[in-house]
């Protein structure tokens, strides 16, 4: 199988974690797409380097000697800086995700993770650094087109039913048009699941939306990327 | 040991009460000896006037020498006063005392007599001018009477000490058996027997309360406690079948790989079972986190008509491929207080569970209903179902039924389920029959409860 290619410009990245093995699978993860990875070991080093500035993303993990990741998030926040954070944890906690989210994260991956789910949601976040805070009143990839405010869709000047949920999972993926997002993104972003499903969710919402959007109307806009998840891509 | 009630809580108690009744004995004993030494002295001063009426009339019919007579009588007579004395002029005429001072009305004094000098209480007063009369008594049987009841006094506060204090002896011995019981069930506690009770007398007194407390943390103590070892024998024993197939493998691959490609697909397999091993880790210590309650805190106002409802949209498709059809009842809003991705995650693991167990074709009826201050919740299905005896046995961990062994999951699902219904305070049960319904009963949420 081919390696997974994220089509998105290489940034630069601050990670903060303490485990030399797992900044070292991280940073390996990273460099394989192509970004430059600042590694800190300690959280106030972290912080010091997250105020010099320079980079497009922060990963950082919750539990670090000197200063725990919260504290450095709120801080940072509190300084008016807004670079994109994705805060790493283990398993156990239940309420640590809504905690992490509170203090200023923009998304939250549970360890151990797979490389395709790390690199999904990096450049999810950082794209919405960069994108500022306007929000957008209609997306658009080719012929496909939704009005956010009527929540209507069209495909090719032709109006495409859909139910609210299907509308909820469309729209998640023209936001990250051209990026990859994981299962585990859809679950939590479209529906709010936060644990395993046993069953195959994702892909039969997936399919359904794919019978309405996609077939019937020339070209393919919904792919699947194997092992790892969709993308919705205008090419 | 020997005096260690001294320093009980009942001994303190009975001693204060012992101090409190011999206070009163002492105050009451008082107001009585003021009393009998008031009446007695009135009673004095009574006689000794009337003696002095009597020598008044003496001297009023036949003179100074009646008057002599009558107080010689006086003095020779069974009832006399004691001490008398007729004077004229600072020369005394008759009577038992020296010539004193001229006072009238009631007086006391101490004659000196010739060996001791005694108190003397009485009356005085004029005959005619010059002429003096006193009659008076001596005071040492006022004293007597005040001394025995002195005497009565300090028997009486002695043996309320004593009664105080052998009861209160007796009572803290009482309480000291218990708390000795109470602090020797601890202490066999803390050796490690974790199912000892502390006994409880049935009483309910404040010994009995403090038991009944105390028997309740055990409880819960050996709950969390017995949860804990669960947790780690499933790591310990179920976690090594997972970790040796793992091992297995990887051995197999090491040996039987010839290309990149046969080691690329041993791979895959080595780290998607590395995957169910790291899932089912973070499966039973979820459970193990649900359990501990923590999770209480953050409970807020939900919707089980709209949960469901969301439920139903989302499972729907899964479903309809699978073949079944998932239906919903719901009587409208249905407000209980929880933790909304729990009970997501609840409902989640009964529908999936009813999809992946049953063939296809199966109809499965998501319902709602109230009943008696309850929010009864229902996921029923018309498969095959399960038998009575083995209801018991799907909610332990780990737990898997022969037929389902080839499907994915941990056999965790209905564990899972269990302690998300106990930590919202439900009732969680299997129905047989046709089919398989498992029910769960919530509390109302506490302003509907108000309405009904």
């Amino acid at each position: 199988m081919a390696p997974v290619r994220f089509l998105v410009a290489a940034v630069k990245i601050l990670l903060v974690e303490d485990d030399h093995e797992t900044s070292a699978h991280i940073v390996y993860a990273l460099n394989g797409e192509g970004h430059e990875v600042a590694v800190c070991h300690d959280g106030r080093e972290g912080l010091e380097s997250a105020r010099a500035g320079g980079h497009a993303a922060l990963i950082v993990d919750r539990m670090l000697p000197g200063l725990d990741g919260l504290s450095l998030v709120r801080q940072l926040r509190a300084e008016g800086n807004h670079i994109p954070v994705l805060f790493l944890t283990t398993m156990t906690g239940l309420s640590d995700r809504v905690e992490g989210l509170q203090a200023g994260g923009d998304d939250y991956l549970v360890k151990p993770f797979a490389f395709p789910e790390l690199l999904a949601r990096v450049h999810a976040i950082s794209r919405r650094g960069v994108g500022g805070d306007s929000e957008p009143i209609r997306l658009r990839a080719a012929d496909l087109e939704m009005d956010l405010i009527r929540r209507t869709v069209q495909r090719g000047g032709k109006p495409v039913e859909l139910q609210a949920q299907e509308f909820r999972l469309l729209e998640y993926l023209m936001r990250n048009m051209g990026r990859v997002v994981t299962r585990a993104m859809l679950l939590e972003h479209v529906w709010d699941l936060h644990f395993d499903p046993r069953t195959n969710i994702v892909e039969t919402h997936m399919s359904r939306l794919r019978g309405k959007v996609d077939r019937g109307h020339g070209g393919e806009l919904i792919h699947t990327v194997r092992g790892t998840g969709y993308m919705l891509r205008a090419d | 040991m020997r005096i260690r009630f001294l320093r009980t809580e009942g001994f303190r108690l009975s001693a204060l009460y012992a101090g409190v009744f011999a206070l009163s004995v002492v105050i009451l004993g008082g107001f009585v000896l003021v009393i009998t030494n008031q009446a007695l002295r009135d009673q004095i001063v009574t006689f000794s006037a009337t003696d002095i009426a009597a020598v008044r009339n003496g001297f009023a019919s036949e003179g100074d020498h009646e008057a002599i007579e009558v107080v010689h009588q006086l003095m020779a007579g069974p009832a006399n006063s004691g001490f008398y004395l007729l004077q004229r002029d600072g020369k005394v005429l008759a009577g038992n005392l020296p010539a004193m001072p001229t006072r009238i009305g009631t007086v006391e004094f101490s004659a000196s007599g010739a060996t001791h000098s005694r108190a003397v209480l009485g009356v005085g007063d004029f005959l005619a001018p010059g002429l003096y009369v006193f009659s008076g008594s001596d005071m040492a049987r006022l004293r007597a009477v005040e001394a025995h009841i002195l005497n009565v006094m300090l028997i009486l506060f002695a043996v309320a000490l004593l009664i105080a204090a052998a009861g209160g002896a007796l009572v803290s011995r009482g309480f000291l058996r218990r708390t000795d019981a109470m602090a020797r069930t601890c202490h066999d506690i803390m050796q490690g027997d974790l199912n000892l009770r502390i006994p409880v007398r049935g009483t309910r007194d404040e010994l009995d309360r403090l038991a009944e407390a105390i028997n309740e943390m055990l409880a819960r103590i050996s709950a969390l406690m017995e949860n804990l070892s669960q947790v780690s024998n499933d790591i310990a024993h179920d976690l090594r079948t997972p970790v040796t197939h793992l091992r297995h493998r990887l051995e197999r691959a090491r040996s039987d790989s010839l290309t990149a490609q046969d080691y690329r697909v041993a791979l895959d397999a080595a780290i998607a079972k590395a995957d169910e091993i790291l899932g089912l880790f973070a499966a039973l210590l979820r459970i193990a986190q649900i359990e501990g309650g923590e999770r209480r805190a953050a409970f807020a106002p939900v919707e089980l008509g709209a949960l469901l409802t969301q439920m139903r949209d989302l499972f729907e498709p899964v479903a309809e491929e699978a073949g079944d059809a998932l239906q919903l009842a719901t009587p409208g809003q249905v407000p209980i207080r929880g933790d909304r991705q729990l009970l997501v995650q609840l409902f989640s693991n009964l529908i999936e569970n009813a999809i992946v167990h049953t063939p296809r074709g199966t109809r499965i009826l998501l319902s709602l209903s109230r009943t008696e201050g309850r929010a009864v919740a229902r996921v029923s299905d018309d498969g095959p179902g399960v038998p009575c005896e083995e209801h018991e046995r799907l909610f332990r961990r780990l737990y898997r039924r022969e037929a389902s062994r080839s499907q994915p999951g941990y056999g965790l699902g209905l564990s899972l389920a269990a302690a998300i219904a106990e930590l919202h305070g439900a009732a969680i049960q299997l129905i047989d029959g046709p089919g398989l319904s498992v029910e769960i009963a919530f509390p109302l949420a506490a302003e509907e409860m108000e309405k009904a």
